[in-house]
């Protein structure tokens, strides 16, 4: 089977850099699972999971991105996040926190934050698989 | 004449200050070497903005809301400019040059009509523009510290300029900034920041044509993407601006201080040749008198 190659990009630095089998980003309208060989596509991206698979399908490494873009072509799959943490250094109780600090809160970007935080939260509540 | 304790004394202040200097040259050197490396690693992210942005561009039609940021508002009459500087001196000409590139640009612009505000970045051009045009500046950022808080800071710049920009405040942003070009030597540059420069970026789209124009599917939609897009593009052109202006900092800091441990090496050298001469005088003019005191006997 063929691979494919992952970058994770954020602002200040270059975060994954590797051949892999299958990467789930997630899409505005709904996560993306990019095989080798996916059409191109750019999307813009919703706070959620970044799960990459090797290539026998067992999963390498998950993150957090707080939005984003993602550009696809059949070679190579590219993720711009403004902010990336790995999905295991997420502290659920620490999230939950966050979420009740800002839910008080009304501007602006509290309202944004609230949005990233919660997915953050789904994030790491949710199950995902180990293996696909 | 000065007595010898006199140069003595002169000849060790200024090694002191060699010391001093040449400290602050090393500490200059592999701060260099950090904000290089950082500068480095932001570059894979906004080279890949900015070739999407160019695939976007051309589909941008209308100019309305967001996509303002890269049609511009139609006027050209308000203008901002952010002289980038740094926070500290002894750097040469680093921060002065920015202050009068940003106060000539400023004139010519006045020249013309146009009405100009300031936002310096920097402690050096705040109380620059403090001094000579106060009630031009509308806010001021500084001890933004960008090696070390990273992007965060170059959000709120941006924040606050793109808060500007919608309540139609200014049309047009320039930043004046130093441009890294080596280790030793900084360029003034001018960037137009909003509304975009697509000029520019259309010249990139030019030199790798055969990825650029590839065709894609855009997912949500081309509009949607360009509305992320663009905000996400001031604020990392401004990123990049920073890295490069602190990187250029201290490349500036580490020529001028490079300078002043030579000069002071020069000084000591000329010192300590005037310390000897003095020395001999002294030491000739006492045999003079006693062998004239020896002789009249």
């Amino acid at each position: 089977m063929a691979t494919i190659s992952f970058d994770l990009v954020s602002p200040e630095n270059l975060i994954f850099n590797d051949e892999v089998g299958t990467i789930i980003v997630p899409g505005k309208d709904g996560d993306l699972g990019v095989l080798p060989g996916h059409t191109q596509v750019m999307s813009s991206l919703r706070p959620g999971r970044v799960m990459v698979y090797s290539e026998d399908k067992n999963l390498v490494k998950s993150f957090f991105v707080s939005g984003g873009f993602a550009e696809i072509n059949p070679e190579k799959c590219i993720v711009l996040a403004e902010s990336v943490v790995e999905l295991n250094s997420l502290d659920k109780s620490s999230i939950e926190k966050e979420i009740e600090e800002l839910g008080s809160k009304e501007d602006k970007e509290s309202v944004e934050q609230l949005s990233i935080a919660k997915a953050k939260l789904e994030a790491v509540t949710v199950s995902f698989y180990d293996k696909i | 004449m000065p007595s010898l304790k006199d140069i003595k004394t002169q000849i060790n202040s200024v090694g002191s200050t060699r010391k001093i200097t040449s400290a602050m040259k090393m500490v200059a050197a592999s701060k260099l070497r950090r904000s290089q490396e950082k500068a480095e690693a932001a570059r894979p992210y906004s080279s890949r903005l900015e070739e999407m942005l160019a695939s976007l561009a051309s589909s941008a039609a209308s100019g309305e809301g967001i996509i303002k940021l890269l049609t511009g508002t139609g006027n050209d009459q308000n203008y901002i400019i952010v002289p980038v500087s740094a926070d500290r001196g002894l750097c040469g000409g680093f921060n002065s040059s920015i202050n009068r590139e940003t106060f000539k640009l400023v004139k010519s612009l006045e020249g013309n009509g146009k009405n100009v505000q300031i936002i310096p970045l920097g402690k050096k051009s705040r109380d620059f523009f403090n001094r000579v045009m106060k009630d031009q500046i509308i806010e001021s950022f500084v001890d933004l510290n960008i090696s070390n808080t990273g992007y965060d800071s170059a959000l709120q710049v941006s924040n606050k300029l793109q808060e500007l920009y919608f309540e139609e405040k200014f049309d047009k942003c320039i930043l004046v900034f130093n441009k890294f070009k080596s280790a030793i030597s900084q360029e003034v540059t001018k960037q137009q920041l909003i509304p975009l420069d697509v000029s520019n970026s259309s010249k990139e789209e030019n030199t790798n044509n055969s990825s650029a124009k590839a065709i894609y599917d855009y997912e949500p939609d081309e509009e949607t993407i360009l509305k992320d897009l663009l905000p996400k593009n001031v604020s990392i052109q401004i990123f990049k601006v920073l890295l490069e202006s602190d990187a250029g900092e201290h490349g500036a800091r580490m020529a001028a201080m490079d300078n002043a441990t030579r000069n002071a090496g020069e000084m000591i050298d000329s010192l300590t040749l005037k310390y000897n001469r003095t020395r001999q005088a002294f030491i000739t003019k006492e045999l003079i008198e006693i062998i004239s005191g020896a002789e009249s006997v």
